[in-house]
């Protein structure tokens, strides 16, 4: 079926082979045009956005032959290499992107609509860009990227989006205060700290360094290359929750013609690993190999071909015969550990569950004293359990990855991960390869969330091309993502709490049963967090962990920004507010009476640690800006409102109530003892830099952060750092971007290869300027003495590099910390309940963080708006639902619900600032603490509005229409 | 998969075309584009048809099949409660493709835009080779095969009266687990629900407790019948009916 299609693609006729079965997508993906992206095969994430005839369509559901003679745009055509058109510049401006995967069709969208509306409401905006999907920035700001397009193209002052500073509230009255007023959406708020030094670069707005490529929608993404010659990856997956497989044949499917291998349990050597990626040694247990004699939910691998095309390797797949043996099935973490239980891992060669037998995978206990003790010597005793589900990260971009031979015979795998060394070191024994036979290069990565906290198909591909001698590529499907890669830890949470009579704690017990599914990956170590997180917020003499993780036959759960805090959190803020109300306090002056702050000990956390920590030293809490934070949220959200009447039960609306709810977080910055990043920097002949780092931009804006951290410190701009990262030939080791670390440890590598390239520059500079180092400054990109004299950064590169004394001024650096400084902050939430069919609207979301000094205000405030509208998804309707057989039920985008740009709340991020003494340029985290709290203030608001106080989330119109009936 | 691909400019051509079952008409391609089976089909691709009219005549507002959805939305001619629902039937991406007839042919059972036609009391013209008919739109979403090697050509329905649609859904843009429309026209009130059956269907307001609903995750049985019950209360108080 070799036909071809012709197409007029940015106003060039373009004769691209395809069949009448092709999507728009794969014919222009073919014929070069990587911006066209593939998020689904069902349309839904819009990444595949063209224009056809002016309107945005989804390339995925359109047929290319459909768009014959017709006029075809795509973001390739939209402006010549080194121009830049007035819609891409307002996307840089405002920090609109952060992965950019699905940059080029927001970009497409924007273009439709000002054609046709060149002055569009907020309200259109949204509607024009609601066919993109976007998992990462909440669409604040992409939304205004449009406005500010419009109104630069019209000739008009767009929005002001340089950063606001907020006075602080703490001591002072809050009502004279007017810096509030004129405050525009977009303008990222920073509470300045008196202790933060001024600088230069570092806390600026500065544009992201691969704004660019994102843009202009330039190949950049693992799969943005030419496929010709490749061969395609597919992987039978089983159709079964538990089975044994008793005869596998690949003959059928090895016969048909274009099929160039068949990979099985039968054919693959049995290396047991485990897939989470994490630092070595890899937690216990590895109870996983490339392929086994037994499947253990539905989505697990059978089998693997690598064919000419991607219709062949389907084909083939049906081909295989597989028996099973089908094995009863267990999904609920209480159930699969009770008395009868099928068995999940019953394998000889098992190796590190506590008790495989009966699917107890880990049996995690901490504790500061005596729990028992402790509540007995409480007033009252608070016990409540929660129950929270599963859901899934849903990066735009799946899991994709490319395996190949290079000149050299060393493997290389071009792969979208967050752990690029981890996985070149986990996948080397399943492969049989020394590390040194493998590169791993991760581009630019469309979202991870965790997700690509794992060695998940890296084997496959590498398997294959060692099987084939070919270039072989194996994307995921969007079920495939939702079902075979990675998701959220189901947790059943019990607490039990002693309170004195002045409302102080005197115990917190917290038990925990996880559901891991069928692999351990990260059980440990999220369930560890779970525990960490949920008994590190308050103060309580004596506190308790006990934790039994499960193997159940639920697709796996892994890493999940959060991982096992937004789970703990939910249960501890729901749990005391609901203390407060039993208790008739007010639930912020009850938590504040018990909250950690300044001085305190994080005292769980050193039997909760997995990194190599001193035994005997206790972490303590070394700033918070904590209390700022919940005042400025409070002002932010009009919390007075939760006292008017009218407000809250709307006289014209009777099925209508209203609320507010609150909910405090606590997060860790990086791993202790443990996560480490690596960073190398040089200079060039003109006085710009190569910065290379290990660290893994997945769209955060870390590349960027880690490039201002390395400007400021040898005074230059932005613009001259060149970053490269994490390319495991090129660029030092790091751990990878998970646990809250890059900036703070990464950041803190970046800036002592940095120091050490400054004292360098400094010698030069000395001899040049005839004054001593010490006396010297660097800014501005030059040297400059105490008198004034200046001598270029380009002349010390080229005196070094050429004229004298010649060596390479250049520095590497590693950074690991003893200390986990911890972010805080408050979030709330505004909701309107109807009562008569349990329909929840969230109308507004508020979060004030403590993240230290933010080092860019504006990717800084992306993570926060972003991660706050991933923990409503969370929250209220995101699930993966299951059939009884273990068949995840809506694995697509709509059935599984994330949130749109049409139907959003307000957004708001404050930025409070603390000086952190430990954090590079007083720098902690804040990846993840956004992800927190959103669950619990949305209930919280919920019982606000309505009194019914639900303790499983999401809050789907029909669980709270029952508890309101319960109640 | 598909294995052939036509573009007729002709409503005749088209029929000769799908008038053996061996190839079906494609409009948007939003729903079929995206199916994964096997099987070969052709498709009949009607963008080229003269059938993407929007025109109201004589107190009847008649709409084209292949008119995209979108084209529904932007149209000042029909009510501001249709042009809503259409809104609702996707994110613009979708809704600049797909077309009101294959709206009718997928009848998906969340179509509040169905319901909405259903409330109007629309007829669908069809085209079979002997001529032209117009059906119930009822007729056709409670049995497909019924226009199996026909053509849809528009969809008509009277203007005037009051509309008012009301829904429960996880999200304000998500698909209804269960949706009301109401419309009070000269002689009567007619209510649709979508979320209790196979697809949008019209109901008795006063046998609401008869209806038997599916389950699934995002309601059970018994509480999409609550909502129906909620519902259509709310919607026949808009259009000014008892309650």
């Amino acid at each position: 079926m070799s036909s071809t299609v012709t197409l007029h693609v940015n106003g060039r006729d373009l004769e691209i082979r395809g069949g009448p079965h092709e999507s728009l997508r794969t014919v222009l993906r073919r014929a070069g045009f990587h911006s066209v992206r593939f998020g689904s095969d069902t349309g839904e994430t819009g990444a595949a956005g063209v224009l056809v005839d002016g309107r945005l369509v989804s390339a995925d559901v359109m047929l290319a032959v459909q768009a014959e003679g017709h006029e075809i745009e795509t973001v390739e055509g939209l402006a010549g290499p080194g121009e830049m058109h007035p819609i891409q510049q307002a996307f840089i401006d405002t920090g609109a992107m952060q992965s950019g995967y699905s940059a080029p069709a927001m970009i497409l969208a924007t273009k439709e609509l000002l054609e046709r509306n060149p002055n569009p409401s907020e309200g259109e905006v949204r509607d024009a860009l609601s066919g993109v999907l976007d998992r990462e920035s909440g669409y604040l700001r992409p939304v205004h990227a449009v406005l500010r397009a419009a109104a630069t193209m019209l000739g008009e002052d767009p929005d002001d989006i340089s950063v606001v500073h907020l006075d602080t509230l703490v001591g002072s009255e809050a009502s004279v205060h007017h810096d509030r007023d004129g405050l525009s959406d977009i303008a990222p708020r920073v509470v300045p700290s008196d202790e933060v030094p001024p600088t230069r670069v570092v806390g600026h707005a500065e544009p992201k360094t691969d704004a660019i490529k994102l843009v202009k929608g330039n190949p950049a993404f693992t799969d943005d290359t030419d496929l010709e010659g490749t061969l395609i990856a597919k992987v039978l997956y089983s159709p079964h929750a538990h089975a044994r497989i008793t005869s596998i044949d690949d003959s059928k499917a090895l016969s048909l013609p274009g099929v160039h291998a068949v990979l099985h349990h039968g054919n693959v050597a049995r290396v047991r690993y485990a897939s989470g990626g994490q630092s070595y040694p890899n937690p216990l247990p590895y109870d996983q190999v490339s392929f086994d004699d037994k499947v253990r939910y539905v989505g697990d691998r059978v089998a693997a071909v690598a064919a000419d095309t991607e219709e062949i390797a389907r084909e083939a797949l049906e081909l295989i015969d597989v028996t099973y043996e089908v094995l009863p099935a267990v999904f609920d973490e209480n159930e699969a550990i009770a008395e009868g239980a099928p068995v999940i891992h019953d394998e000889p060669d098992m190796e590190g569950a506590h008790d495989a037998s009966r699917n107890i995978v880990h049996h995690i206990e901490a504790t500061t004293g005596d729990i028992e003790a402790g509540l007995a010597a409480a007033d009252r005793v608070f016990e409540q359990t929660f129950r929270v589900h599963q859901v899934q990260q849903t990066p735009i971009e799946p899991h994709v990855a490319i395996a190949e031979w290079d000149s050299d015979e060393r493997l290389v795998i071009t792969t979208s991960t967050q752990v690029p060394f981890h996985v070149r070191r986990m996948v080397a024994p399943l492969l049989g390869l020394p590390v040194r036979k493998i590169r791993i290069i991760k581009p630019r990565i469309g979202g991870g969330f965790g997700a690509k906290q794992e060695m998940l198909i890296e084997d496959i591909v590498g398997h294959l091309t060692m099987a084939t001698g070919r270039r072989v590529r194996l994307e995921l499907t969007r079920e495939e993502e939702f079902v075979s890669s990675r998701t959220r830890h189901p947790q059943t949470i019990t607490y039990r709490t002693g309170v004195d009579a002045d409302g102080m704690l005197t115990a917190q017990e917290m038990r925990v049963i996880g559901n891991t599914g069928p692999y351990g990956t990260h059980g440990l170590t999220v369930q560890m967090v779970s525990g960490l997180r949920g008994l590190s917020s308050y103060n309580a003499p004596v506190k308790a962990f006990d934790c039994i993780v499960a193997y159940t036959n639920i697709p796996v759960p892994g890493a999940y920004r959060g991982y096992g805090a937004p789970q703990a959190l939910f249960a501890l803020e729901c749990h005391m507010e609901d203390i407060a109300a039993e208790l008739g306090m007010d639930a912020i002056e009850f938590r504040r009476r018990n909250w950690t702050t300044v001085g305190d000990p994080i005292d769980i956390a050193p039997q909760l640690g997995e990194g190599d920590i001193e035994e005997g030293v206790m972490p303590i809490i070394t700033s918070s800006g904590l209390e700022e934070c919940v005042l400025q949220g409070m002002r932010a959200i009009d919390w007075q409102r939760r006292t008017d009447a009218r407000w809250k039960q709307p006289p014209d609306r009777p099925n209508i109530r209203r609320g507010i709810g609150f909910a405090m977080a606590m997060h860790g910055t990086a791993i202790p003892g443990l996560d480490m990043g690596g960073a190398s920097m040089k200079i060039n002949d003109d006085g710009s830099f190569n910065l290379l780092v290990g660290a893994t931009d997945l769209g955060t804006g870390s590349d960027t952060v880690l490039a201002q951290i390395a400007a400021e410190v040898v005074g230059v701009g932005i613009e001259d750092i060149i970053i490269y990262s994490s390319d495991t030939d090129m660029t030092p080791f790091d751990t990878g971007a998970y646990a809250s670390s890059t900036t703070y440890i990464s950041g803190m590598a970046v800036k002592r290869a940095a120091e050490g390239v400054r004292e360098q520059i400094l010698d030069r500079a000395s001899e040049l300027l005839e004054a001593p180092s010490g006396t010297i400054d660097l800014h501005d990109g030059a040297a400059w003495s105490e008198d004034g004299e200046s001598v270029t950064l380009e002349t010390i590169a080229l005196s070094t590099l050429h004229q004298r004394a010649q060596h390479q001024i250049m520095a590497t650096a590693s950074y690991v910390s003893p200390e986990s400084p911890p972010p805080y902050a408050a979030q709330f939430a505004e909701v309107e309940v109807d009562v008569e069919t349990g329909q929840v609207t969230v109308e507004r979301l508020v979060m004030a963080v403590d993240c230290g000094v933010p080092i860019n205000p504006v990717t800084a405030s992306g993570q926060v708006e972003g991660g706050m509208v991933q923990a409503l998804g969370y929250g209220h309707c995101e699930e993966m639902a299951y059939d009884e057989y273990g068949r995840m039920v809506n694995p697509r985008f709509g059935p599984y619900k994330i949130y749109r740009s049409d139907e959003m709340p307000e957004l708001e991020a404050i930025l409070v600032q603390t000086m952190e003494a430990s954090g590079p340029f007083g720098a902690k985290a804040i990846a993840e603490i956004p992800k927190d709290a959103v669950a619990p203030a949305l209930r919280n608001a919920i019982a606000d509005a309505t009194g019914v106080r639900i303790d499983a989330i999401p809050f789907t119109p029909e669980r709270v229409w029952r508890a309101l009936n319960a109640s | 998969m598909i294995t052939e691909y036509h573009r007729p400019t002709t409503v005749e051509d088209a029929l000769s075309l799908i008038g053996d079952r061996s190839a079906v008409p494609l409009g948007g391609g939003t729903t079929l584009t995206a199916r994964r089976d096997g099987a070969p089909i052709g498709v009949v691709d009607l963008q080229a048809l003269p059938l993407d009219e929007i025109t109201v005549h004589a107190g009847t507002a008649t709409i084209g099949a292949t008119t995209r959805l979108q084209d529904v939305v932007d149209s000042d001619v029909l009510p501001p409660v249709l042009r809503d629902l259409a809104r609702r039937e996707g994110p613009r991406t979708i809704r600049n493709a797909a077309t009101i007839g294959g709206t009718v042919v997928v009848a998906d059972p969340e179509s509040e835009l169905l319901a909405c036609l259903l409330a109007l009391d629309a007829a669908v013209t069809v085209a079979r080779d002997d001529g032209r008919t117009e059906l119930p739109l009822d007729e056709i979403l409670g049995a497909p095969q019924a226009v199996a090697g026909e053509l849809i050509t528009a969809i008509a329905f009277p203007v005037g009266g009051r509309l008012a649609a009301d829904r429960t859904g996880r999200t304000p843009m998500d698909r209804p687990i269960v949706a009301a429309v109401a419309h009070r026209g000269p002689d009567a009130v007619r209510v649709a629900v979508c979320g209790v059956a196979p697809h949008p269907v019209l109901v008795d307001p006063s046998a609401i407790a008869d209806l038997e609903p599916p389950s699934d995750f995002r309601g059970s049985a018994g509480y999409r019948r609550t909502l129906a019950s909620v519902l259509v209360g709310r919607v026949l108080a808009d259009v000014g009916g008892d309650r």
